[in-house]
């Protein structure tokens, strides 16, 4: 199940040491516009106030 | 343990006499002091050669996945009222039965495919632990007696107690004794210390996430990406493994840190339900790389979100194929 992935993936980051608020998960259904735009707006306070990631970064060239 | 083996030598015998195994993958002596290797036994003349003890390191299951892979293949242009059966016999301890439910729930072979040699067992030497309690040394001989470990090392002559230099993965392991069998050989061993099994990963969680990153990183700088961990792993038979797909890449082949994080961080992932903590993967690095504190993390989340310990029944089907709406917790779950 999906979730069940979502939810050991989120762990296991944490675990290694990936903030938890980068791994952000929900479920927003297509006819609840207003609920995804608060999803964003929230998730993207939240990664703004973390700043740049800086784990598993590559740098090309 | 010799009279374990003498018994598991006549049972082989019995079987390929029978035809009860096409083949029966064993341990035999290695080739190097204190070491025992895989072997794969025809004919039931070689089955002296068998051996159980505390050496026999390497989670035998995955080959049962290579030999009845191949041969399924090898079937595949026969027409289907020509092909043959083979079935193949394992000598199986604890967590070399719990990778084969895996394997039969993940419905890679059937259960008449493989027939089990159940052995019970209190746990391997670790190679790497010994070589350093002994300073070291470079051993000349060996034998294992009591309790024992006794050496003729290029150092002279040294002792070691076999429950001190024993697999991490073993010291705490919660099923020694196989699950499943055909075949039983001795009575199960006493229970090892599984209370303790989480213990490291309860000291890690408890650690800052800026302490957690810098483990990570510094274990995974060990890495030189041979592929062992993923060779040796029962759990790991994908046909195509990510690390080598190239449409798309997955993961880049070269030296980049983030290159072998993401290896690692995947392949480590993709045991949620299926890690048996036997330490093969362990066992076989050849740098040394401290997976067991990661995996034990994926099994320790298992039993904590979903009561699932992998393979460790025929009945608790893998926990990544189900869901249990009264009691999968939601926390994970981003609702602003
Ligand atoms: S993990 Fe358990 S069953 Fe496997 S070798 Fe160690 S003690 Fe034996
Ligand atoms: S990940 Fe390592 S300890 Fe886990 S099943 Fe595979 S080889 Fe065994
Ligand atoms: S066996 Fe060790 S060095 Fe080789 S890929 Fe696995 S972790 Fe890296």
């Amino acid at each position: 199940m999906a979730r069940r992935k979502f939810a050991t993936l989120k762990s296991f980051l944490n675990y290694i040491g990936v903030e938890g608020d980068r791994t952000l998960f929900t479920w927003v259904s297509a006819s609840e516009g207003d609920r995804w735009a608060q999803v964003i707006k929230v998730a993207t306070e939240k990664i703004k106030a973390l700043g740049p990631a800086k784990k598993m970064i590559k740098k090309i060239g | 343990m010799e009279n374990i083996e003498t018994k598991l030598r006549e049972e082989a015998k019995r079987l390929l006499l029978e035809k009860k195994a096409d083949v029966i993958i064993g341990y035999e002596k290695g080739t190097l002091p204190l070491t025992a290797t895989p072997c794969f036994i025809t004919t039931p003349e070689e089955a002296d050669k068998l051996v159980w003890n505390n050496l026999c390191t390497q989670n035998l299951a995955k080959f049962v996945h290579d030999l009845i892979t191949a041969h399924k293949n090898s079937q595949k242009r026969v027409k289907p009222e020509d092909r043959k059966k083979k079935v193949v016999g394992i000598v199986a301890r604890g967590c070399t039965t719990r990778s084969l439910i895996i394997h039969l729930q993940e419905r890679q072979y059937e259960r008449d495919e493989v027939c089990i040699i159940g052995v019970p067992c209190d746990g391997y030497v670790d190679g790497k632990g010994l070589k350093v309690k002994i300073g070291g040394a470079d051993i000349v001989e060996g034998t294992i007696d009591g309790g024992q470990i006794k050496m003729k090392t290029s150092d002279g002559d040294k002792t070691v107690a076999l429950k001190d230099v024993l697999a991490e993965c073993c010291l705490t392991c919660r099923f020694n004794n196989p699950i499943v069998s055909d075949v039983l050989i001795g009575s199960p061993s006493p229970a090892m210390n599984p209370d303790a099994e989480y213990n490291a990963v309860k000291e890690f969680e408890a650690k800052s996430m800026e302490e957690r990153w810098a483990y990570f990183t510094k274990e995974m700088e060990k890495c030189m990406r041979c592929n062992a961990c993923r060779q040796t792993c029962p759990s790991c038979y994908c046909p195509t493994c990510f690390v080598e797909q190239s449409q798309p890449q997955w993961v880049g082949i070269g030296e980049d840190k983030s290159d072998t994080q993401v290896f690692q961080l995947m392949r480590m992932y993709h045991m949620v339900g299926r890690c048996v903590d036997c330490g093969s993967c362990v066992s076989v690095c050849p740098m040394g790389v401290d997976l067991r504190k990661f995996l034990k993390k994926i099994d320790k989340d298992g039993w904590e979100m979903f009561g699932n310990r992998a393979g460790s029944s025929m009945e608790d089907m893998p926990p990544l194929g189900r869901y249990d709406e009264h009691h999968d917790k939601e926390e994970f779950i981003f609702n602003p």
